[in-house]
């Protein structure tokens, strides 16, 4: 083997200890987003105008403006307000955040796939709003939007990769150290690149197994669907996405 | 707040948002036709080249943009030829965006009813008149929501060009920043900006998607 390879395969402890660390983030950013987007999408359908104010803000902003700069307030903006955090916090709240408005709008769309006479015969069987949510409008929200929401972890795990410019030890900044030490460039990048299409195409056969035992009946969505851009899905909001 | 700070910062958001925008039209050009080459060879009968075609989707849609942008600027150099930033960041995001709209466009040329490639070859039309002149004009209300949407998240990933050096905006909003602080107003003025280009264009996509499906 020529001796790139064997110098770039020396590295390869690094560069798996980088991709569990792009995987950690993806996921703990992956919570806080669903977390925030449910509470935004249940914002923007309240009744109090506040709320709707406050949620719609949310969304607009992260949506209009890109995650680089998202990122960058997080990490040097914030701590100037006297709030003090490591990068690797920083970049999982502001990765979180953003994908959170995305998640708002998925969930939102679910929401309102499912038809208001469920809501009414549900409110008549004596349910209160709360069960009404929990029992029979998120099960079946989340039922047609779940290939927005797989979709949405992906775009979170290549999203990783910008905290890199704040000095978070993930996978293309580690790609970046090493082509530095090593100046193997075409190696080291390759190793990378395989790295990120194995993560990303885990995922998507990870989303594809559990649609198939979470959901009764059991959800059979092609990998393609998870493969779509995040405005894409904006652009096709609650239509038709979970079949197709 | 500080208003000289935000008077003195002026001009050199100004001197970002042209590099931004010129970014950003130059890549919308360059991804859009990557994008209909690739979706065109996709849906082609031609093996290879359907196939060559999927593989660069999925390659470019599994892994970040930042890759590329690294692979392009500094793999030109590796090779021992210098680029400049410009040029690099163009050809990193249309052909890291190209694969996002190929599918787009995919989407819709696949939308057509294949009977109307067997008329038109019927009524004597060429493949490539059929596909021009038929089939692409067909596309356009399905594909050009998504497309819009996909224009809104290249303008907003031309930030990341600051990475590989490319003084647009956002590298000139962290360089007052650098120089003079004030992270909170400085970030509050360049995400403005930004939101001044996208926002418009998104209520256009949410126009454009109602109408779709009206």
């Amino acid at each position: 083997m020529p001796y790139e390879w064997t110098t770039v395969f020396g590295y390869l402890g690094e560069f798996l200890q980088a991709a569990w660390l792009a995987l950690e983030i993806t996921f703990l950013a992956f919570v806080l987003a669903v977390v925030l987007g449910i509470l935004a999408a249940l914002g923007r359908n309240s009744r109090l105008k506040v709320l709707r104010f406050v949620a719609g803000m949310y969304v607009e902003a992260i949506r209009n403006t890109p995650v680089l700069l998202q990122v960058f307030v997080a990490y040097f903006a914030v701590p100037s307000l006297g709030i003090h955090v490591n990068a690797f916090t920083a970049g999982t709240i502001a990765l979180g955040v953003n994908v959170g408005a995305y998640l708002a709008e998925v969930f939102r769309a679910g929401i309102s796939s499912v038809p208001k006479g469920q809501l009414e015969a549900a409110g008549i069987l004596g349910l209160n709003q709360g069960q009404v949510l929990l029992s029979v409008v998120f099960p079946q929200a989340l039922r047609n939007v779940y290939p927005a929401v797989i979709n949405n972890l992906i775009q979170i795990l290549l999203g990783t990769s910008l905290l890199s410019a704040i000095a978070v030890p993930e996978l293309t900044g580690t790609a970046v150290t090493i082509n530095a030490r090593t100046l193997i460039f075409v190696q080291v990048f390759t190793v990378t690149l395989a790295i990120y299409l194995i993560l990303s195409n885990l995922l998507s056969y990870a989303g594809v197994l559990i649609g198939r035992r979470a959901f009764k009946p059991a959800l059979v969505v092609p990998r393609s669907a998870f493969r779509q851009s995040l405005t894409f899905r904006r652009a096709t909001n609650g239509t038709g996405e979970g079949s197709s | 707040m500080n208003f000289s700070l935000v008077f003195d910062s002026l001009p050199l958001l100004f001197q970002g948002l042209l590099m931004t925008l010129l970014l950003s039209v130059a890549s919308m050009i360059g991804s859009t036709i990557v994008g209909l080459v690739a979706a065109t060879l996709r849906t082609s009968r031609l093996p290879v080249g359907s196939q060559i075609a999927r593989v660069y989707v999925e390659i470019f849609r599994g892994s970040p943009l930042l890759i590329t942008l690294l692979v392009v600027y500094y793999g030109v150099a590796y090779a021992g030829y210098a680029m400049n930033v410009l040029v690099a960041a163009i050809i990193g995001i249309s052909v890291y965006h190209g694969a996002y709209i190929a599918e787009i466009i995919r989407g819709g040329i696949e939308a057509v009813p294949h009977g109307q490639w067997e008329a038109s070859r019927i009524l004597g039309l060429s493949s490539t008149q059929t596909f021009t002149s038929v089939i692409l004009p067909q596309t356009r209300k399905l594909v050009l929501p998504p497309l819009v949407g996909q224009y809104i998240a290249l303008i907003k990933d031309t930030s990341l060009a600051f990475i590989i050096g490319l003084a647009e905006l956002t590298r000139q909003g962290q360089s007052i920043v650098d120089r003079v602080g004030q992270p909170v107003l400085i970030y509050f003025l360049v995400a403005i900006i930004y939101f001044i280009i996208c926002y418009p264009l998104s209520l256009w996509v949410q126009s454009l998607d109602r109408r779709r499906l009206a």
